[in-house]
């Protein structure tokens, strides 16, 4: 495997049973690389439920980001970064003529731009983008697409007036009846990332944990072998990035012994960690490998489902999430979800600042990325489906000009934006879901995205 | 656009270049039949590149839908982007010099700029989609352009064939303006069209003692009148073409007009004109001489109502007090 000339940008560190390990971008692979010798864009989608509250979401001001409103404060570091774009609409997400339901509509429609079918049967949905671009780009990735989640993924039931939980509970379609529920176990995804065999029992990870080694025990020799033929500054590079991947399992492994301490009757998968942030901060770490050693390029994260009633002990918050967001403008609800939506926030920033000081090529990991933070309702109190929170993080291959509040023209769809993104990520296709058009190249003023 | 309670009143999409003071008039005696549950005003689009008109209608639909905005979205104002604005009326500028007792301006302009306003074909085929069968219907008063482009967006012939039920023009001076939008709304738009001709806007003016006595005595500082006190020197008496076709349009099985079936074209030179024959598309009006005060009547008493804000079809007033329900069902436990 190990190339004394140029690495091919999919090789990997094998090892014993099924262990497989994809690469960073290394220098030592860029002669194997096209001429142009680019990184490829990624794109991420975050998605967080139930609305935001907007006036500590939206600038009070356009143009250049300087002091970050209340909720983004986070990512203050990162705002050179970020393209935070206004008065983006998904028209499929309101009522039209199916009452009730805005939950269920708005995520499902989400990455469709398609009004759902109401309905806990016969659901009908259509074709999300970022499947539109794994059929085009994915056979260049080991996965064509990752759907990852931190909470319930079940696809039955009524999970709002009539709404199927398979529109609340997933982001990717890949058909108009197939949604694509997202992994919310980390050691699941682990493996499914770095190879271990077949699923097993909890009982039987847990005998195995006992003498698990780590993943690149198993791919030893591959790695000193490569090590071997890279110059300093790759070596640095296969070393954090194979740590990060170390941290990885150990995170997951420290979970694994606290749910058995914690409740080993919990209703959760069994790596899935009792902490919001530190489940977050391993899902997000794999995120980065993912993009990083180039197995996807496309993911979609729901960060809880549409419609969530999760409670924030973690933030004092003992009520639930959604009907928090119900405040009826009382000040002490309004700051409760306020708190929420920053702590979402934190979460996500930390994977940024992951992105961002990941290097590659002549950047950073970040540079060459979409990832999208947004919901599919603005004001949750009122169920409003237009300028819908938005925000872009990373430069789509040093594309967008970041750093910036931009604003649409009203009632844009939002639609335009993924035309716009399916373009940059080499897919490009003539129309999707209500789109009047893509976002960039509308000659307006304020919207000059590219 | 959150209806739950069986099926709501027509939805009315009203499109004009407000290049006369009869289209202002209009979009009130519509919010009026809106107050009477006879219609719900859609959306209001501008066949005008002008933000000074679109500012002006905007602030009227904000002003008509109140406190209700909260839950039922304002939709912006359509405006067309292309072509010359012209010359605006001071009618829908100065109204928002007005100043309340305490200095604060009583009509507040929130656009100011192309993006404070909507595509207008984009807003068409948003709120078809939210219409019932055969349950809206458009007015023009003015320039066809708007709804000659809406003819060719994605979708909205075939949300027209479904969700709306007729069409009924204004012959204004400006309807023609544009005459190959015109001629392309008469040949394919897919409903049913009615044109109200100059002559019946002549025939019923508007009396400036409705605007004088009736707006104030229902609802003081009325942006429409205002509007109409600027527009021209008052007193005067306006033609009311445009308020001819909202009332039509919306009370179709009222006999304020004699109608006759047969063919609006417009010529090269922009000139419109009707022949009459039973197998013609169109059906054109005409004053009925006996409806004559009825109809002035209407106009009154419509344009100059009370505003009453669009209800919210769900949940009703009473429960809104209450604390929400959570409608986010928990999903049921496996």
């Amino acid at each position: 495997m190990i190339m004394k000339k140029a690495l091919p940008r999919r090789a990997f560190l094998r090892g014993v049973g099924t262990a497989a390990i994809g690469l960073p971008f290394l220098e030592a692979m860029a002669p194997a690389m096209t001429p142009a010798a680019k990184a490829p864009v990624r794109m991420a989608f975050f998605y967080v439920p139930n609305g935001m509250m907007m006036d500590s979401w939206n600038p009070t001001y356009e143009g250049k980001l300087t002091e970050m409103p209340r909720i983004l404060k986070p990512l203050e570091p990162f705002k050179d970064d970020i393209l935070h774009i206004g008065n983006l609409t998904h028209n499929t997400g309101r009522a039209l003529l199916d009452g009730a339901g805005d939950h269920g509509r708005c995520s499902g429609s989400y990455l469709t731009g398609v009004q759902v079918k109401k309905s806990l049967v016969e659901i009908k949905n259509g074709v999300s983008f970022d499947q539109i671009v794994a059929n085009k780009i994915g056979k260049d990735t080991r996965f064509p697409s990752m759907e990852l989640g931190m909470e319930d993924a079940r696809q039955a039931g009524d999970c709002d007036s009539g709404y199927s939980c398979a529109y609340t509970n997933n982001l990717a379609w890949r058909s108009e009846t197939q949604p694509l529920p997202p992994v919310l176990d980390p050691r699941a995804l682990f493996e499914r990332m770095f190879g271990s065999g077949q699923p097993m029992t909890p009982e039987e990870k847990s005998r195995q944990s006992k003498y698990r080694r780590s993943i690149l025990d198993f791919v030893t020799d591959d790695t000193h072998k490569l090590q071997a033929t890279l110059g300093p500054t790759d070596r640095r590079k296969l070393d954090e990035y194979l740590s990060s991947i170390r941290e990885v399992e150990r995170q997951i492994e420290r979970a694994e012994k606290d749910n058995a301490q914690i409740d080993p009757k919990m209703d959760k998968p069994y790596g899935v960690p009792a902490d919001f942030a530190e489940h977050f901060k391993m899902m997000s770490n794999m995120m980065a490998i993912a993009f990083q050693a180039d197995q996807t390029r496309i993911i979609t994260f729901l960060m809880t489902r549409e419609g969530s009633s999760r409670p924030y002990r973690e933030l004092g918050i003992p009520d639930g999430h959604h009907p928090l967001t119900h405040h009826r403008n009382q000040a002490d609800l309004m700051e409760k979800v306020r708190l929420i939506n920053t702590y979402h926030i934190q979460q996500f920033a930390g994977f940024v600042e992951k992105m961002k000081t990941t290097q590659e090529g002549d950047g950073s990991l970040l540079d060459n990325c979409m990832l999208i933070y947004g919901a599919g309702l603005s004001d949750p109190n009122a169920h409003l489906h237009e300028d819908l929170p938005t925000i872009m993080v990373g430069k789509g291959g040093n594309y967008f000009k970041t750093g910036r509040r931009v604003m649409a023209r009203r009632e844009t769809p939002m639609c335009n934006l993924f035309l716009t993104m399916m373009d940059r990520m080499g897919a490009p296709v003539d129309d999707f879901g209500d789109a009047n058009g893509r976002l960039a190249g509308m000659d307006l003023p304020g919207l000059e995205l590219a | 656009m959150q209806f739950g309670r069986g099926k709501p009143a027509a939805g009315a999409f009203f499109d004009s270049d407000f290049q006369t003071v009869d289209s202002l008039l209009a979009v009130a005696l519509l919010h009026g039949l809106q107050g009477k549950s006879e219609c719900r005003v859609a959306i209001v689009t501008v066949s005008r590149n002008s933000l000074k008109v679109a500012g002006y209608v905007d602030m009227v639909e904000r002003f008509y839908r109140g406190p209700a905005a909260v839950f039922a979205q304002v939709p912006p104002p359509g405006m067309i982007t292309t072509g010359d604005g012209g010359v605006v009326s001071p009618g829908l500028t100065e109204p928002f010099a007005k100043k309340k007792a305490d200095g604060s301006p009583l009509f507040v302009n929130r656009v100011a700029r192309v993006l404070d306003t909507g595509d207008p074909s984009t807003l068409i085929r948003n709120y078809l989609q939210a219409q019932y069968e055969k349950s809206s219907y458009f007015v023009l008063a003015g320039r066809a352009t708007n709804l000659a482009a809406a003819l060719d967006f994605k979708g909205v012939k075939d949300l027209l064939k479904e969700r709306s039920s007729h069409l009924v023009i204004a012959g204004v001076e400006s309807f023609s303006a544009d005459p190959a939008a015109a001629r392309k709304v008469l040949a394919e738009w897919p409903t049913p069209v009615t044109f109200v001709p100059g002559e019946v806007g002549k025939a019923i003016p508007f009396p400036a003692s409705a605007v004088e006595k009736d707006f104030p005595a229902n609802t003081p500082d009325h942006p429409v009148a205002a509007a109409y006190a600027a527009w021209q020197a008052m007193p005067y008496a306006a033609p009311t073409t445009a308020l001819a076709a909202a009332l039509y349009a919306t009370r179709q099985k009222e006999t304020y007009f004699k109608a006759e079936t047969g063919t609006v074209l417009v010529g090269a030179d922009g000139k419109v004109s009707f022949v009459a024959s039973a197998s013609g598309k169109h059906t054109q009006l005409s004053v009925d001489p006996a409806q004559r005060d009825k109809v002035l009547a209407a106009y009154v008493e419509l344009a100059t109502a009370k505003v009453v804000p669009p209800q919210r079809f769900r949940p009703a007033a009473a429960d809104a007090a209450k604390p929400p329900a959570d409608p986010v069902k928990f999903p049921p436990k496996p």
